[in-house]
């Protein structure tokens, strides 16, 4: 009458694997509950039709090939996932609590770290279920051709990183605040923190940091020019002209960018060019403007237009020695610069990671510390 | 290894509300123990440090010789619970959800299932066994929680307000299943306000007022303190004038529908109060303590807190 037993599985390990995935599919089955949930994917399916469609039309991309198309769609993917993900995920834990099921599972076998894993891993299952639905289409807009094997398995890879790193931050923030709708309302703000802040922040403090630019230009007064030659003779020089003027210092602040999911998914996937070393997809476009943003400004710049002349350069020729040649190519800025996408994805990762963390403490039984107005059932 | 429940000294405070102040008590396999004690007085904080969810201040408490702060997880192997809000996973139907409940236990599938199908019959939920637990009543959502409690046959059972919303036959059938549980020899700690139900299901009671257990000296002056009693007659007139001529006054007697209250001290008395009214010739029907034995001890035991209090 007392003996309790054990379940098939032999190994602690395939135990504590049986109870979480009882956990996994006892969230499934009661978060996607029937009909809203799947009329919820079916807008979704709709939205990315509709969406596909028109980048289609919008990019040509029977002529140009599908990359353009499939980088938005993983964008696109990326936006519903952040819009939906926190509403699905931001009141595992406390609205169990709310409901009265969370310390009837918890005065069972199955341990805190089981739970919260488990409410992780569900959530993170329902957002990847919207990744799923949007795979036709990203396979249409790979069949325009044009989209490397690399793009396509870096982009989706990192975009399901992402979902999961929200579905986390849901979970983790369910566990430490206490009223569901405020843990719903605070995942997203930090989701908007990371996809909108970040680009406001960096924007602004960008801005807010000048350095003083200096300019100097050292003009040519009068001189002889001999048309036969090209060259010029008795150069006259005039005094060097120092302007200066404020510029952004957004080099300090590329690293705030880095946050930005939007730029993680972008600069994660293998930047594609065209022959004229122009992005070929909205991957690298990001990237490219992203990485741009490392290069400090040139704070001292300085044209002696009358040491050229004196050194006799050929109008002809069409060098301008001091000057320099037409700038590097949007590749070459890209090839040159720190790819950033790593950083994100740590901060990323550190955050879902001490979300996750902190919701395990706060759930911890026998409790010690409640929060005030909390109960344990 | 003692078994069964063993509660010494726990106290437990939510931030300057000491809902537990100094309870002890022993529930022994095999027996029921009432726990009783006026609403906010500390049951339920006592019942959720026993069931391993809320770790206590001071005091040292052990389920099957394991204590609950510390291992928890060997006390749960063992310990059902049932608490006093109805949590149910509303879209899982009763057999799923005992079925998961089982799982959570470590069960295996069909032992699970085996046990699930058990369960119902034994709460009476047949005809609900397939009906998501939101469509469930107040009554019946009692029922599903005593049966998860009972998923993993505990020998240590924790029943809060179990007879709340159950109608009568529930209450019987709950009343029959716990005694049952105890002749198998589970140690029952129940908490109810329906003292009457406590007084036919527990052998034991322990009175918690304030987060204090009662002391025995308590309980003794409180079960030896003048209780009501009813006497009824078929001849109210002649019952009345036969208490008057045996010198109960008037002041200490009332009377209701159902009968005349009688303040008597012990059951001494009462045997002569009842042979006095006999020889009197007074039609006696029915004669018996107006209120159960928990029932008084707890009202004279609070009677007493709120003079204390009156009087500080």
């Amino acid at each position: 009458m007392t003996t309790v037993t054990t379940g098939s599985t032999p190994t602690s390990f395939g135990v504590w694997i049986s109870g979480l995935w009882l956990i996994v599919s006892l969230e499934l089955r009661q978060r996607v509950r029937g009909t809203a949930w799947y009329v919820l994917l079916g807008i979704f399916v709709l939205l990315v039709a509709l969406v596909t469609t028109l980048l289609w039309a919008a990019t040509g991309a029977s002529l140009v090939g599908g990359g353009g198309v499939f980088s938005l769609i993983v964008f696109f993917v990326l936006l519903l996932g952040t819009l939906v993900s926190p509403a699905l995920s931001g009141n595992a834990i406390n609205g169990d609590r709310e409901a009265g099921t969370l310390a009837t599972t918890q005065v069972t076998l199955i341990s805190t770290g089981q739970l919260v894993l488990g409410k992780f891993v569900a959530a993170w299952i329902t957002s990847l279920a919207f990744l799923a639905a949007s795979v036709p289409f990203l396979i249409f807009a790979v069949s325009a051709g044009e989209v490397s094997a690399a793009t396509i398995g870096t982009s989706i890879v990192v975009l399901a990183i992402e979902l999961g790193v929200i579905a986390a931050i849901g979970v983790g923030l369910s566990g430490v605040v206490t009223r569901p709708l405020f843990s719903i309302v605070v995942t997203y703000l930090l989701v908007a923190a990371l996809s909108l802040g970040t680009l406001i922040a960096f924007g602004l403090l960008g801005a807010a940091t000048k350095a003083t630019t200096t300019s100097t230009f050292t003009p040519v007064l009068s001189s002889d020019f001999d048309p036969e030659t090209g060259e010029q003779s008795n150069v006259v020089c005039g005094p060097a002209e120092t302007t200066t003027y404020e510029t952004p210092r957004f080099d300090y602040y590329w690293w705030i960018l880095a946050a930005n999911p939007y730029v993680v998914v972008a600069d994660a996937s293998p930047g594609v060019f065209d022959e004229y070393g122009s992005p070929s997809d909205s991957f690298a476009w990001i990237a490219v403007s992203v990485r741009q943003a490392q290069t400090p400004p040139d704070l001292a710049t300085e044209y002696n237009a009358c040491e050229e002349a004196s050194s006799g350069y050929s109008s002809y020729s069409g060098e301008y020695p001091g000057m320099q040649g037409p700038g590097p190519t949007q590749q070459e800025i890209y090839d040159s610069a720190l790819p950033s996408w790593f950083v994100g994805l740590a901060i990323h990762l550190a955050l879902a990671v001490g979300a996750l963390f902190w919701a395990w403490r706060r759930t911890l039984t026998p409790a010690r510390r409640l929060a005030a107005g909390s109960r344990i059932a | 290894m003692q078994l069964g429940i063993q509660v010494s000294g726990v106290s437990r405070a939510f931030g300057s509300v000491q809902a537990v102040a100094d309870a002890t008590l022993s529930v022994l396999p095999g027996s029921v123990t009432a726990l009783i004690g006026p609403n906010g007085s500390g049951k339920t904080t006592l019942m959720l440090m026993l069931a391993t969810l809320l770790a206590p201040d001071a005091g040292t408490i052990t389920i099957n010789g394991h204590d609950p702060a510390t291992h928890p997880q060997l006390v749960r192997a063992s310990m059902g619970w049932m608490p006093d809000v109805l949590g149910s996973w509303p879209s899982l139907t009763v057999r799923a959800a005992l079925e998961t409940t089982g799982r959570m236990y470590r069960l295996s599938r069909a032992t699970a299932t085996a046990r699930a199908d058990e369960l119902i019959s034994l709460t009476g939920l047949e005809e609900l066994a397939d009906r998501p637990s939101r469509v469930l009543s107040r009554g019946q959502k009692q029922r599903l929680s005593l049966a998860r409690a009972l998923v993993h046959s505990p020998s240590v059972l924790l029943l809060d307000e179990p007879a709340s919303g159950l109608d009568p036959a529930a209450r019987i059938n709950l009343r029959e299943l716990v005694r049952r549980l105890a002749g198998d020899g589970t140690a029952v700690l129940v908490s109810s306000h329906v003292l009457a139900e406590l007084d036919e299901m527990a052998d034991a009671a322990v009175y918690l007022t304030n987060g204090r257990t009662a002391s025995p000296e308590a309980l003794a002056r409180a079960g030896a303190s003048s209780r009501a009693w009813r006497i009824r007659s078929l001849d109210a007139p002649a019952l009345a004038s036969a208490l008057t001529a045996i010198g109960v006054s008037p002041g200490i007697t009332s009377v209701d529908k159902l009968g005349t209250l009688v303040q008597v001290t012990g059951e001494a008395a009462a045997v002569e109060l009842l042979g006095r009214l006999i020889r009197a010739d007074v039609p006696v029907c029915d004669f018996g303590p107006a209120v159960g034995n928990l029932e008084h001890t707890f009202l004279d035991l609070n009677r007493g807190t709120d003079v204390m209090e009156q009087g500080s």
